[in-house]
């Protein structure tokens, strides 16, 4: 039962981690490598927000998502616009920033270990007799309402069916009237306000440090590689996959070869299906 | 306007031959202590800090005296990164050859602090003949034994704190009072995938295997895990009474934080556990990290009153720094500058044979203790008395306090179990 709770909700974690990721990516074609900056970036803004303008934690929060938010839209703006369509720029640019957030925080002295946001809620249930706290039980609350209403939400309104339309085929979309650097930008700033969301569900439970950056984005890519980059559900089906995959191999292999799953299964997919399980890249010379 | 010009002749005659001689007379009057430390963690700057005082307090009395000529220590620190993860120990070393080549550094204090990357500098040092004193990190036994078993190659290489070996007797000591009071019998290990965490672990099942105890299992997390849900489930599972934790990652504090919301009836009792070292660890957990145990490897990191020296570097290290010392390395480091300034005063020369040969005479009573290093192995000597030795450190959070609890010669309370394991 063990397995069953706490792979969900791992499966759930990494889910948040990559949703914004593979919306960057599935939107504008763009390798967001500045993710996990964000990610700690906007862990920092709150905690922030929170102790040094003595803001309230709701209040924090929502300011700090929204400021990501717009963080995100801005390096696109200024920045990643200007290499779009040259991948190896793209890379290179996004994880520039990417560093120098992480070393500007570790620089302007974000280090150690203290900086901690509170839990929404403290203390600890039982589901099935395996004893939870209540953060993670609201981390897979929000993220499964996350997953539904990002599902709602590229269905059912202008700017997410626009989305939509850039993701499956930017030149269509472009011919109907569709701004393809628009919806790129808004495509980057809502994944700096997932990836801010993730964080402030998931920093805490533990602390906020420079270091996590880079495991996130490792994370985030495993899960887009493996879900199929660009492919929204995918990533969530990914997540499951390499979630459960991780607190499977902690049972009965050992706990040291908990990140070395992430890795392998990135391996693992390039080797068998590059475009991974509902990607559409490479579908191509895969069929061929 | 003669009297001008002669004035301005007089001015540049000055400074030609009193002004610019004196200044490179000073330059060269300074010893330099290089540092490769990893800054970004606690401990690489609670170790700078520890030596920073350390040479303010010696440089304001005058400096050092090497045979008849006061010299002036400088800190020059470069980040080798080392406890991140992912970095190659190849950094480290590079960050040691420029302190040495470029900062053109006399001595080199400190780390690396990850045992790889120290036991990987030994051959560094070795070949500049240049003194090292290691002073936070580096817990593996390995490296005095390194020193002793090829001395002539390694006599440059000393340590300056406790190792993992006299770690392990510190807890199991604790242990076997646990074991006599509560009748604890059940011990669970959970390590870091890193060198000496790894070793420690491996020492841990042994010893307590030998002395008794059922251990209830051995898990290794990788350096950035974020979730240890399942192992402490097992140690609930296996009635579990002692988590020995090796970890000095971050993310100890999600183990910790998880601990106290599972409610696992297990003490945790941890070792460069990092995260429950720094005073701010109680604010940080919202108190959640209450009765966690930690070994603090010497004393002066926590308050007590081991010697009169003690609660003076505490104090004196809380004004200037405007926080408590925090890890491991703060009074070893700290320790390690007036032990250096002891042994190149009796040298009377920065000459590295003539230091070695002093720094293996050292008998100081400092802040932990007294302080000697074994002639053969340059390891520190320990003790449960400051007195004899070197006394290590270990502490329990209660009540928002850092409360030292063993050695009993320097303790100023006892363990205190949580009220949900109170039988």
């Amino acid at each position: 039962m063990e397995i069953l709770v706490y792979g969900t909700i791992n499966s759930v974690m990494l889910a948040l981690y990559a949703l914004g990721f593979a919306m960057v990516y599935g939107v504008s074609r763009l390798p967001n490598f500045a993710h996990g900056a964000l990610y700690v970036l906007s862990g920092f803004i709150t905690w922030s927000f929170l102790n040094s303008l003595g803001l309230n934690y709701l209040l924090s929060i929502v300011l700090a998502i929204l400021a990501t938010g717009i963080i995100g839209a801005l390096i696109y703006q200024f920045v990643l616009i200007r290499v779009r369509g040259m991948e190896i720029s793209e890379i290179m640019a996004s994880y520039a920033i990417g560093l120098a957030i992480l070393e500007g925080l570790r620089y302007g002295g974000f280090k150690g270990m203290t900086y901690t946001l509170p839990a929404f809620i403290s203390g600890s249930t039982e589901i099935a007799g395996v004893p939870v706290d209540y953060q993670r039980v609201l981390v897979v609350v929000i993220g499964i309402a996350v997953v539904a209403l990002l599902w709602l939400f590229t269905r059912y309104t202008r700017i997410g069916l626009a989305l939509r339309g850039m993701a499956q085929d930017e030149r269509a979309a472009m011919m109907l009237g569709i701004d393809s650097d628009l919806m790129a930008v808004t495509a980057m700033g809502f994944g700096s306000m997932l990836a801010a969301l993730a964080a402030i569900l998931v920093l805490p439970l533990g602390n906020i440090v420079v270091e996590s950056g880079y495991n996130i984005l490792i994370l985030a890519i495993a899960v887009c590689v493996v879900g199929g980059l660009g492919s929204w559900m995918g990533a969530v089906l990914a997540a499951f996959l390499i979630g459960f995959a991780q607190i499977l191999t902690v049972v009965y292999l050992g706990s040291h070869f908990q990140m070395v799953v992430a890795l392998l299964a990135i391996i693992l997919t390039l080797i068998i299906k590059p475009s991974g399980l509902f990607g559409r890249q490479k579908e191509l010379e895969e069929r061929v | 306007m003669k009297t001008r010009k002669l004035r301005i002749l007089w001015v540049l005659l000055t400074v030609v031959f009193f002004i610019l001689p004196a200044s490179q007379v000073l330059a060269e009057k300074t010893i330099v202590l290089g540092c490769p430390l990893s800054t970004a963690f606690l401990y690489g700057w609670d170790a700078e800090r520890g030596f920073k005082l350390a040479v303010d307090e010696i440089n304001a009395k005058g400096g050092v005296n090497v045979g008849g000529t006061k010299q002036m220590f400088k800190v020059e620190v470069i980040d080798t990164r080392d406890l991140e993860p992912g970095v190659p120990v190849s950094e480290a070393l590079l960050a040691v050859e420029k302190l040495i080549l470029d900062k053109k550094a006399d001595f080199i204090m400190g780390g690396p602090v990850r045992s790889e990357a120290a036991l990987a500098a030994m051959p560094l040092l070795s070949k500049y003949k240049k003194i090292s004193i290691l002073t936070t990190g580096v817990l593996t036994p390995a490296y005095s034994a390194t020193v002793a078993k090829e001395y002539d190659k390694y006599k440059y290489c000393f340590r300056i704190h406790g190792e993992a070996k006299n770690l392990v007797g510190e807890m199991f000591a604790n242990f076997s009072e646990l074991k006599e009071k509560y009748q604890f019998n059940n011990l669970f290990i959970i390590a870091q995938d890193v060198s000496h965490a790894r070793g420690a672990a491996k020492v841990m099942e042994t010893v307590a295997t030998k002395k008794g105890w059922n251990v209830t299992g051995v898990e290794i997390f990788p350096t950035g895990a974020t979730d240890f849900s399942m192992a402490l489930l097992k140690a609930k599972k296996t009635q579990t009474e002692i988590i020995n934790i090796w970890m000095d990652m971050p993310e100890s504090a999600i183990l910790l934080k998880q601990w106290y919301e599972m409610k696992i009836p297990a003490l945790p009792f941890g070792s460069t556990l990092a995260a429950a070292e720094q005073p701010g660890f109680w604010e940080a957990t919202d108190g959640k990290g209450e009765y966690t145990l930690c070994n603090v490897v010497n004393a002066g990191n926590a308050p007590s009153n081991a010697t009169p020296w003690t609660m003076k570097f505490y104090d004196a290290y809380t004004k200037k720094w405007g926080v408590e010392p925090e890890g491991l390395g703060t009074s070893s480091s700290y320790m390690a500058v007036y032990v250096l300034r002891d042994a190149i005063e009796r040298a009377g020369s920065l000459d590295p044979d003539k230091v070695i040969s002093e720094l293996e005479k050292t008998d100081l009573m400092g802040v932990y203790g007294r302080l000697r290093f074994d002639p053969k192995s340059h390891q520190v000597i320990p003790s449960i008395d400051p007195k004899e030795g070197a006394v290590g450190s270990i502490l329990q959070w209660q009540d928002g306090k850092r409360i030292v609890v063993y050695p009993k010669s320097i303790a100023t309370g006892t363990i205190q179990l949580p009220p949900w394991m109170k039988k």
